[in-house]
């Protein structure tokens, strides 16, 4: 009983993962671009949101799927336009994107389903979830692995592409030096500000399907606000796996892991206000100990220091 | 001359952000099919239109205003403090248990709560800001990571060692405050208190430091030039500890006033369910960290929120229409869009270069 529980914590791990992997790979791609992204909690929350409102639109998860992926993505371009075109400060253009996004999910939420706080509908079915057939025997590996919904597997296939893409393909390296150096890159005839567009679209796009997995594979329903701060928590992921996608799966691993254990602890007697606390906490502590020395220097642009 | 045009230029960016968040507004409300002149009239009425509903907004627009003034000092010295929420609950609770356990007479007592709440919230915000200059922890991060933590703890110590177990009702809650401790309401049987004579003295007081002092001219200089201000000789970090201190003994004094004027107890949700915290710091980016323009703002943001609820009470729009027009008034006047455009077309060549 007691290995049963520990390979399920395991196994929820890798669940409560993948929002927080997808976002964070989202935001990696934009910071190695040199766009620090700050809307990623908007931007998730939006993608929860949409997945539950094409879920009942389109009857069909998949095309609910792709319809939070599509807004989402929508909604990112704004973002790019509003701070790359517009040269807005980015950091402020992404703290209102996030009031944008639960200003939007809170109306719309009221103007279409006419309820308060959460939307719920017994009727309306998750996304399936995949046992894969050779795999789940495995004894304790097969527990872990198998059983997920396809986003699941979909954001660590993403991430192993990733990191092909940026560091073994040309049009990665492209994009690896407009952000490095924009200057330098823009004279060698790379399209900087079209690459720049093209990461903030597709942070839009996995933060989207981060929103698909959490209204629709994790829950069935989507509540104001049910984000919970997950955003910034990718946020510092993508910060202390270094903007390094396969980086950003260990660090991504870790907050996971801390959200599962928070869940367990819930059913033990210790107060929930402790248990939802830990992955902040933790996330703090994470920060202190692991710097990353490109984000410093972006710390250091948007603070001022020189 | 040339002083009066720049004020009118200060104030036509969020005047046209206004418009463009009414006529977002104005969408919206003919998405959901209902007519916008009656539901802007019933907004408009249900902020201003008598005098109980007027008041109501003053007195929701207060913590608002002191979380504003907090937030733009720290925007102005070039920080961004988004921890407003945390600083707000931790200085509310603080000022709640010294109201509550704390003996001696009224005239001792009334300046060590307002005191202890403003300290509370002001070493957190520190704390924030230590951890930066110390560790490099970047502040935007910690400050709102912090918030939560705070929410818990807090949630926390009226759940279980600071519960309220006199009354019957089972609310997350402290004792209630005495009564001789409360803030006098401005008019018998409104829901304004003097915390809005404090915000509107505190706006004052903020407008005079900022412009006139020494330190005034510190955080300013910090926040628009750093290099120039390194120059002249102003210690970043001393600086960054005193203004993330100032800005959270702003947020902790909202929590106080509330507190006292209000809620009269710390009952956990109350502070942050209508959002204090980040109206404020909307307020603060709409005015851009100008004090007086922040008080401004406060009141509008707060009549958005009360004019919404007239809204919801007459007619079908929901309530929500409010957080819409905010968040698109919001972002227009962060985006500059009406800047940005006079600026591109003056320099077109500039424009296809790389930021």
């Amino acid at each position: 009983m007691d290995q049963f529980l520990d390979i399920s914590l395991f196994n929820s791990t890798i669940r409560m993962v993948t929002p927080i992997l997808l976002a964070a790979l989202g935001g990696a791609l934009c910071a190695r671009v040199g766009f620090f992204n700050v809307a990623l909690e908007g931007m998730i929350l939006t993608g929860a949101f949409t997945a539950i409102v094409g879920n009942h639109f389109f009857g069909n998860v998949w095309l609910a799927v792709l319809f939070a992926a599509g807004c989402v993505t929508l909604f990112s371009w704004l973002l790019a336009f509003i701070s790359l075109h517009l040269k807005a400060n980015e950091i402020i253009v992404g703290i209102s994107f996030n009031f944008l996004a639960a200003g939007l999910t809170t109306f719309t939420l009221r103007a279409l389903f006419d309820v308060k706080g959460a939307y719920y509908d017994k009727n309306m079915t998750g996304l399936p979830t995949w046992n894969i057939p050779e795999v789940q025997d495995i004894p304790v590996l097969g527990g872990i692995i198998s059983g997920h919904s396809p986003l699941v597997y979909l954001a660590f296939l993403l991430a192993a592409v990733m990191q092909y893409y940026l560091f073994k393909t040309k049009s990665g390296f492209r994009l690896l030096a407009s952000g490095e150096n924009p200057v330098a890159a823009q004279s060698l005839g790379i399209k900087v500000r079209r690459i720049q567009y093209g990461a903030i679209l597709a942070s839009g796009l996995l933060c989207g399907l981060a929103g698909a997995q959490l209204s629709l594979g994790q829950v069935t329903m989507f509540s104001e606000g049910m984000t919970g701060g997950r955003g910034f928590i990718a946020l510092v992921a993508t910060m202390l796996g270094q903007n390094n996608p396969l980086g950003v799966v260990a660090s991504s691993l870790l907050f996971g892991f801390m959200d599962a254990i928070s869940i367990r602890l819930q059913g033990f007697s210790l107060p929930t206000h402790f248990t939802l606390m830990l992955p902040f906490v933790v996330t703090l502590i994470a920060m202190f100990f692991f710097k990353d020395k490109s984000y410093l220097q972006h710390s250091n642009k948007i603070n001022g220091r020189s | 001359m040339h002083n009066l045009k720049q004020n009118a230029k200060q104030l036509i960016h969020p005047l046209v952000a206004i418009v463009l968040g009414l006529l977002a507004g104005a969408a919206a409300i003919l998405v959901v099919g209902g007519s916008v002149t009656e539901t802007f009239a019933e907004m408009w009425k249900g902020a201003f239109g008598n005098f109980y509903f007027f008041t109501n907004t003053l007195a929701r627009s207060t913590p608002i205003i002191l979380v504003g003034l907090g937030v733009a000092v720290a925007f102005r010295a070039g920080f961004l403090n988004m921890g407003s929420e945390g600083q707000m609950l931790l200085g509310a609770l603080a000022a709640s248990l010294t109201a509550i356990y704390m003996p001696g007479p009224v005239w001792i007592k009334i300046p060590v709560i307002f005191a202890v709440g403003m300290i509370v919230g002001g070493l957190y915000s520190a704390f924030a800001s230590w951890l930066d200059t110390r560790f490099r922890m970047n502040l935007i991060i910690t400050t709102l990571l912090l918030n939560y933590i705070a929410q818990y703890l807090t949630g926390y110590l009226v759940s279980y060692p600071f519960k309220d177990t006199t009354g019957s009702a089972a609310l997350a809650q402290t004792q209630m405050v005495d009564k001789s401790l409360w803030l006098d309401k401005l008019f018998k049987g409104m829901s304004v208190h003097t915390g809005f004579i404090i915000a509107i003295a505190a706006t004052l007081i903020l407008y005079v430091f900022m412009k006139y002092t020494v330190s005034g001219y510190e955080i300013r200089s910090l926040g628009s030039n750093p290099r120039f201000a390194a120059y002249g000789g102003v210690k970043r970090g001393r600086l960054m500890l005193f203004s993330m201190l100032l800005s959270g003994a702003f947020a902790g004094l909202a929590g106080t006033v509330e507190v006292l004027g209000t809620q009269y107890r710390f009952l956990d949700g109350a502070l942050s369910a209508p959002n204090y915290a980040f109206t404020g710091i909307m307020a603060a980016m709409l005015a851009s960290s100008n004090p007086i323009g922040t008080a401004l703002a406060a009141v509008l943001l707060a009549a958005l929120q009360t004019g919404g609820m007239g809204v919801e009470r007459n007619t079908d729009v929901p309530l929500e229409i409010s957080s819409v027009i905010q968040a698109v008034l919001i972002l227009f006047v962060t985006a500059r869009i009406s800047y940005s455009f006079i600026k591109r077309r003056k320099g077109g060549a500039a424009s296809g270069s790389v930021s």
